[in-house]
């Protein structure tokens, strides 16, 4: 018989590790070991838990992945299976066991390394085994991190049938070491399908009690709260709760709304025992879920419940300097625009990279991981092609959102499972075969038709979208009408959040921003919470700002005020009464916004690779050589290359527009070499050498030798540049110049970093070493001109 | 708990006086970050047996062998083990700021390196006054000297700092997230001299440019 989540309480087990430490085993050793070795304590331990009322003991397999086995010799299959059949000959018919997963012990990308593939696949094999070996249910537990609870869980739904628990862990600040806040884990986890949540360990159940409380009212599954016995003494270790008291203090939480009770560090079977007297005679507490529409990432819950602004811009349809990067893969140029819509006030960016001669399925997750390294705003994912889809909300970070289905009944088919399995929200376009419907009647029809495929897919309606489509005013003018119509009542007669693109209203108008300003805000006041505008154009963002005073939501006007109080000139313009600024000073003096300005007047009169030769670069080289003779510092050096990288980004667009070549010198591989995982001083090196119009080929951290030696292969390098920063990288950097020197014709390498000395560079066997970024600069002049 | 911005203009980089612009700036950052981020710490301590090959701590399991731990707990019965990181949350901050400007970003890690530092300081105020009449030697961190950088493993395992401090340690010995540190500090019942002075402590020690050059910035 399985066990059932939803009714009476469950009593959990207490911890393993402090009653083992107890017994004389000392911390820090790896415990899943003594699955093997002691079989009979481990039994023992699991018979006074069932003893003491547990109804679920968990196996001693918290740490038994393939990355914490690798030097033990032993197989995961081998201690799981070990681990899985002590804890269920001691249980018998009194318990049920659950196969406990922990952290992996190595944090993922991007904080680490560790590929969210990779864990996944870690993961897998540990739930294949305790499947395997007749587990009764997985515990997923004590973690901080919400993408690697994101690869357990999935794993274990597809690698398994059993209940999967997955418990968290917060501080007090409500945040886990990560940054994950509760209601992102609530949603996000209830979305990929977890059959109970909770929190466990980190902190006592007194500390718990409010956290436990916020997540009971973002989910509607059983919550589970194993709580340590209270803070650890940092001297000795011990922890200051006491039984009696650890049991009185998770009352509050059980009232709170929380069924399924255990202990993490510090506990024991006394305090097992403690809280199922404290419990004799309760009943769980009358639940209160928040039914609000929601979109995420861990650290940026997204609340659907006022005007929320998709930012529009990452999409390449009509934009050439756009589909440019897409087709290089320069993923910075998409950062960048991404980086300026959160800066604009942005709440949801819509990622499209759908062009002729992108693979969108193999793209759009590389998208989202890049973007999710940088940007904390929730994401909707963009394409009309369901494998693009499902690979990006796969590697996705969060609650995501996905853009679109329509009234197709083959659409609706082919995309609502996914949506439903990732537990994304989804937008409804009020269109199908026969097209764009012409009346509101019709676009109403198809919103209740897509209502009801998502309701038989088991998507809750606060995660259907809809989209009532705005057409073009100056060619059907009284669509507008219509689409206001259908606006109002699928917001306010069905209840569902209303997505729109305005833009498209004002198209063949004279002055467009007044047009779309307009229809903007008529829509919001109809009911449009969702409105999907490009939040660089002001007038947009004035409306929305507006809109959300008008209607209360702005509390008492402060973010219009903060919008408009203020309103100075930039902060990095030149002080008047100095002359008229020049390009080549503004660059100098690291004035971004002017040098973007200056370069894109300058243009009237001078062609781009004149702006290079005769400004860009003479700017930079004084700066150069003002840094080498000690004028100017490394932080004034990088704001030089700050103030060139945004005239670099006027002479792409503007090279992109007219469809001619870029600006490139030649082409530079640089990389953090295997091992090393800080990688500032390569980037430092890589925004100035781009700033002189080198193209870097960025393969990033920990880059393993063979990636160095295939990429400079494929594309033909003549220059490498490896960084390294700490004495156990160094003999990964001699690796990967040993290697490119078994090509024929080897690159050039020069390397860096703060280990790095000339004679290091000179017996591995490098071309030279660079110093700083403006060495390396000079290297590159000598090697490719 | 205080940023030392002179701490960190040194680590941006900057010798001498820096311009008063590039001190607001820092100091913009720095105010920025100590908003935003608390260095988080655990400690740990354990009693020392002195054995041929080196100091035990027993409790830990844990050896310390060599010259320089020799040399640091000559006159000490007890160890502390202390672990000190600004957390994921400081490198997101760090690789948002990379891709928005990079002059910011360097003054950010600057005083992600200053700020981890008054971490542990802060670390071994409450240590003091935890031990009344208990005199602490200089901190002392894996990599210094002829101690081992591959204990970082084992002084991380035994602290539980994944669970305390969400912090790992790579294979190649990095800690991660990326401003962390650890180290031992001797706990004995007279004064002990200072023995070392700033790069044995400090979190800038593996990519100093003066300690390239044989230097350091006390002089």
């Amino acid at each position: 018989m399985g066990i059932d989540f939803t009714s009476g309480f469950i009593i959990l087990d207490g911890a393993m590790g402090t009653v083992l430490q107890q017994r004389g085993l000392p911390p820090g050793g790896q415990p899943e070991l003594l699955n093997l070795t002691e079989p009979a304590l481990l039994a023992g331990i699991y018979r006074e838990y069932i003893q003491a009322g547990s109804q679920v003991v968990y196996a001693n397999t918290f740490g038994a992945n393939a990355l914490k086995l690798k030097r033990t010799g032993h197989s995961v299959g081998e201690i799981i299976t070990a681990a899985v059949r002590i804890a269920k000959e001691a249980a018998g018919s009194d318990a049920q066991v659950a196969l406990d997963v922990g952290p992996l012990g190595e944090l993922l990308e991007p904080m680490g390394t560790l590929t969210f593939e990779r864990a996944y696949d870690l993961f897998r094999e540990m739930m294949e085994a305790g499947a395997a070996a007749g587990a009764d249910l997985i515990a997923i537990e004590t973690m901080t991190d919400l993408y690697e609870a994101k690869a357990a869980l999935l794993a274990a739904k597809e690698a398994t049938s059993l209940p999967v628990l997955v418990t968290m862990s917060f501080d007090e600040s409500g945040r886990t070491f990560t940054g994950c806040t509760v209601p992102s884990m609530a949603r996000t986890l209830e979305g990929l399908g977890a059959d109970a949540i909770g929190l466990n360990c980190s902190l006592g159940p007194d500390l718990l009690a409010p956290l436990l409380k916020e997540l009971c009212e973002n989910t509607r599954l059983p919550v589970v709260a194993k709580p340590n016995a209270g803070l650890p003494d940092p001297v000795d270790g011990h922890y200051d709760m006491g039984p009696e008291e650890f049991a009185q203090a998770l009352l509050p939480c059980v009232e709170g709304g929380v069924t399924i009770l255990g202990g993490c560090c510090g506990t024991s079977p006394d305090y097992i025992r403690a809280l199922v007297q404290a419990l004799a005679g309760r009943t769980p507490a009358q639940r209160h879920y928040d039914d609000v529409s929601f979109v995420c990432t861990p650290v940026c819950p997204t609340r659907l419940d006022g005007v929320r602004v998709i930012g529009e811009r990452i999409n390449p349809t009509g934009k050439k300097r756009f589909q440019q990067a897409l087709l290089e893969n320069d993923l910075d140029y998409i950062l960048d625009v991404a980086i300026q819509q959160e800066d604009a006030g942005a709440d949801i960016l819509d990622v499209n990279v759908g062009f002729p001669g992108v693979n969108e399925a193999e793209m759009l997750p590389r998208v989202v991981k890049k973007l999710q390294s940088v940007i904390s705003l929730p994401l909707q994912l963009d394409s009309s092609d369901p494998d693009a889809l499902e690979a990006g909300l796969r590697v996705y970070n969060g609650k995501a959102a996905v853009n679109s289905v329509n009234g197709e009944a083959e659409v609706l088919e082919r995309v609502l499972p996914i949506v439903k399995k990732y537990g994304a929200a989804v937008v409804g376009l009020t269109l199908d075969k026969t097209g764009v419907p012409q009346t509101t009647g019709e676009r109403v029809a198809i919103a209740r038709r897509i209502m009801d495929a998502a309701a038989a897919h088991g998507i809750p309606r606060a995660d259907l979208w809809i989209d009532c489509l705005t057409l073009t005013v100056s060619a059907q003018q009284e669509q507008a009408r219509e689409t206001l119509e259908a606006v109002r009542i699928v917001r306010h007669e069905m209840g569902l959040q209303t997505v729109l693109g305005v833009s498209n209203i004002s198209f063949g108008l004279p002055n467009r921003p007044l047009i779309t300003q307009t229809f903007l805000t008529q829509a919001m006041t109809v009911g449009l919470t969702l409105p999907i505008i490009n939040p660089n154009q002001r007038e947009m963002m004035d409306a929305v700002f507006a809109f959300r005073l008008l209607s209360c939501e702005d509390k008492e006007c402060r973010a219009y005020v903060a919008r408009f109080a203020g309103q100075s000139p930039a902060v990095q313009t030149a002080p008047a009464g100095s002359g008229a600024l020049t390009l080549d000073d503004a660059i100098i003096r690291g004035l971004k916004t002017d040098a973007g300005r200056l370069a894109r007047e300058a243009l009237d009169k001078e062609d781009e690779l004149a702006l290079v030769e005769q400004h860009l670069i003479p700017a930079l080289d004084k700066v150069g050589e003002g840094y080498e003779a000690g004028t100017l510092l490394l932080p004034q050096l990088l704001s030089a290359a700050g103030a060139a990288q945004s005239v670099f980004e006027v002479i792409r667009a503007s090279i992109a527009e007219k469809g001619g070549t870029p600006v490139k010198k030649g082409r530079i591989v640089m990389a953090t070499v295997q091992g090393d995982i800080h990688d500032i001083g390569k980037n430092i090196v890589k925004t100035v050498l781009e700033n002189y119009g080198y193209e870097v080929i960025d393969l990033g951290k920990d880059v393993p030798p063979e990636t160095v030696l295939q990429t400079v292969q494929e594309q033909d390098i003549r220059l490498v540049g490896l960084s390294a920063l700490m004495t156990t990288t160094l003999p990964s950097m001699e690796k990967t110049i040993q290697v490119l020197h078994t090509l024929p014709e080897p690159p050039v390498t020069f390397v860096g970093g703060a280990v790095v000395t000339p004679e290091y560079a000179k017996k591995m066997g490098a071309d030279y070493y660079s110093k700083d970024a403006r060495q390396s600069v000079e290297i590159a002049r000598k090697v490719l001109g | 708990m205080k940023l030392n911005i002179d701490e960190a203009l040194r680590y941006a980089g900057v010798r001498g006086e820096p311009t008063e612009a590039l001190r607001r700036q820092a100091e913009a950052v720095a105010e920025e970050l100590t908003a935003a981020v608390r260095p988080r710490y655990t400690y740990r301590i354990f009693e020392l047996q002195r054995r041929a090959d080196g100091f035990y701590l027993s409790g830990a399991d844990i050896l310390l062998p060599g010259e320089s731990a020799g040399r640091m707990l000559a006159e000490c019965d007890r160890a502390a083990l202390l672990a000190c990181t600004l957390g994921a949350k400081f490198d997101a901050m760090l690789r948002t700021e990379q891709a928005r400007d990079m002059a910011q970003a360097l003054l950010l890690d600057a005083c992600g390196s200053a700020w981890v530092e008054a971490g542990c300081d802060e670390a071994e105020r409450e240590l003091k006054a935890r031990l009344p009449g208990i005199y602490l030697t200089d901190r002392f961190s894996p990599g210094y000297g002829d101690l081992p950088l591959a204990l970082q493993p084992a002084v991380c395992a035994v602290l539980d700092t994944q669970r305390r401090l969400g912090l790992c340690v790579t294979e190649s010995l990095l800690m991660n997230p990326g401003k962390s540190v650890t180290a031992v500090i001797g706990l004995a019942d007279r004064p002990q001299a200072a023995r070392i002075r700033g790069c044995a402590c400090c979190a800038m020690r593996e990519r100093c440019t003066l300690r390239k050059g044989g230097k350091h910035c006390g002089n």
